[in-house]
């Protein structure tokens, strides 16, 4: 009896229950890598990772309410936490006079929101739970609708960094001589946190906080590895992220572990290799 | 990877060959242990949640869609034991025969008498047993009812093979009658001792071996015990002259220890799904474990 019978049977059965999860995969990140790529240059790497736990608590906050996990109020309590974390963070941004970096404050603020969470869902009744799904997400059962939703407002976003990308790259990239120029730094600067912790709020309700910072950390740092121009780090961003995520799929498939996580590491194989390629690449060169 | 490929072409062969055989999930394996007496060698059963793991919070795996999508038959606790991770991969499974109100879905607590079904409930307030207690199938007369109802069950989606599931269900019925009587006799000097559990998930254990079990870890079912609540249960065990503490393998067993040291008290290693303690694979195996380990327990003390 030959083998491919079951093989076919295995893709028909990948697929009919991976499908979602591949389509947020390949849909969503898109946004996260290029949001990446700025935080990258602007060295703020665990303000994502704060603001997605920043969101958290505003989830865990509706929790203790008495809201359950898939009410409406719960994203708009995560937005409101959020937005209020990316006010903070625009006022704080990095300087050389500043007595305390602030990557200490974004540090405080990631740990505090942890912990405020651990308190406020210990007295939730599926607490253990949701607290996880905080970590990993539920990218496995994710629907279409959730992620139609999603991958509308990122559009949304897109376009508005398309519009605005003059200020917002210069911003990022070029922030001493931004500051020079006259406009309202503080302002672009609210705008870019604040559509950040849009991005990162939607996210976080599919794929967890673990995932939002993988996706939006690696690709780029990938990127910034091998090569210069912000476009080309774009596109080479894309495939990493996209190239990890069906690894980790099929990984979470075939030795059927939780997918969120196997998506995660996946990304963090990717780091690892373009770390031992880079330097042949460049030596190659 | 071999194997994977065997067990599929068997599953494979036997599809083809023996095309009446069921095809049942359950989502727990107390559930499982009674559908495989009753189904013998008509049914074939897969288990979604592991022996070991709590049966509230089962980690969401892709192949739990796989087993969904290709069931005749779903069983269920019934009580929103599952509440908390079944929901959104049968929306991921799309199976019409499982869905509710198909013969399909199985509610394992068919004709069982829950116990502590509240009468309000506001989710503030902390509950994981909105339905009244779903940890019924560890009382050995509510495994008889299971036992009954899943013969019924399977009859009807199954007529050919009705006769068997009840010839099945009744041999189950008999051994366990059996077996009742001697736990019930070796439990019977204990009548009324005292024994502290971490979660709620025993009421029906202890009602019917005349076991007193009212003071729990867990401040409320699925809260994680508080320090000031742990002092309360320290006190009243004290006061109550309660020795034993069971903890399931899911639990905190570190916790249950550091109550026993101030309290002098004895850990027992419990668990309500066969698997999940060494030894006891079987429903009555487990039920044998735990009749003879807490009459240890207790007679020790
Ligand atoms: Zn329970």
């Amino acid at each position: 009896m030959s083998i491919d019978v079951p093989d076919a049977m295995t893709w028909a059965q990948i697929m009919s229950v991976m499908m979602w999860p591949l389509v947020a995969c390949l849909v969503l990140p898109g946004v996260l890598v290029y949001y990446g790529l700025h935080i990258i240059r602007r060295e703020v790497i665990f303000v994502d990772l704060a603001l997605a736990q920043v969101a958290t608590l505003g989830t865990c906050v509706c929790l203790y309410l008495g809201h359950e996990a898939d009410d409406p109020h719960n994203y708009f309590w995560s937005l409101g936490f959020t937005l209020a974390g990316a006010l903070l963070f625009t006022f704080t941004r990095p300087s050389k006079h500043a007595r305390v970096p602030q990557e200490a404050l974004i540090g405080i603020i990631y740990v505090v929101a942890a912990a405020a969470g651990i308190l406020l869902l210990s007295k939730s009744p599926h607490g253990k739970e949701e607290l996880q799904r905080t970590l990993v997400g539920d990218l496995l059962t994710v629907t279409p609708p959730q992620i139609g939703r999603t991958a509308a407002l990122y559009a949304v976003i897109g376009v508005v960094h398309f519009i605005f990308r003059k200020q917002f790259i210069k911003l990022s990239f070029d922030h001493d001589h931004a500051a020079k120029g006259g406009w309202s730094v503080h302002f672009w600067d609210f705008l870019f946190y604040a559509l950040f912790g849009l991005i990162v709020t939607s996210f976080v309700q599919v794929g967890g906080v673990l995932m939002v910072f993988s996706y939006l950390i690696v690709p780029a740092a990938c990127a910034t590895f091998l090569v210069n121009s912000l476009l080309v780090r774009l596109l080479v961003g894309w495939c990493v992220a996209t190239l990890a995520s069906i690894v980790g799929l099929y990984a979470s498939f075939e030795l059927d572990v939780p997918t969120g996580a196997a998506v995660v590491c996946a990304l963090g194989g990717a780091l690892l290799l373009t770390g031992i390629a880079a330097p042949l690449l460049r030596r190659c060169r | 990877m071999k194997t994977k490929f065997a067990l599929l072409l068997g599953a494979l062969l036997l599809a083809t060959t023996a095309h009446a055989r069921l095809n049942i999930v359950v989502t727990t394996p107390d559930l499982a242990s009674i559908a495989k007496e009753v189904g013998g060698d008509k049914v074939e059963i897969t288990t979604l949640a592991r022996p070991t793991e709590d049966p509230h919070f089962v980690d969401a795996k892709p192949s739990f869609i796989v087993k969904l999508n290709r069931a005749d038959a779903l069983i269920e606790g019934g009580a929103d034991l599952e509440i908390g991770w079944l929901p959104a991969l049968l929306t991921g499974a799309r199976n019409a025969k499982i869905q509710s109100g198909q013969p399909g879905r199985i509610l394992g607590n068919a004709g069982v008498v829950m116990l502590e079904v509240p009468t309000t409930l506001t989710r503030a307030e902390g509950d994981i047993h909105p339905l009244g207690n779903p940890h019924y199938v560890i009382d050995p007369v509510n495994a008889k009812i299971v036992a009954a109802h899943l013969a019924d069950a399977f009859a009807k989606l199954d007529s050919a093979g009705a006769e068997a599931y009840r010839a099945n269900a009744k041999k189950f019925t008999d051994a366990l009658d059996a077996k009742l009587a001697e736990w019930t006799a070796k439990l019977a000097p204990f009548k009324g001792a005292k024994v502290v559990s971490y979660h709620n998930s025993w009421p029906y254990f202890a009602a019917r071996y005349g076991l007193t079990m009212n003071i729990f870890l867990e401040p409320k079912p699925g809260i994680p015990p508080s320090p000031a609540h742990l002092a309360s249960v320290i006190a009243r065990m004290k006061e109550e002259n309660a020795r034993v503490i069971i903890v399931d393998p899911y639990l905190n067993r570190k916790t249950a220890q550091t109550v026993a040291r101030s309290t002098d008290a004895t850990v027992v290693d419990v668990a309500q799904m066969p698997g999940g303690v060494k030894g006891a694979d079987s429903y009555i195996a487990l039920e044998d474990y735990l009749v003879n380990s807490l009459a240890a327990a207790l007679e020790k003390k």
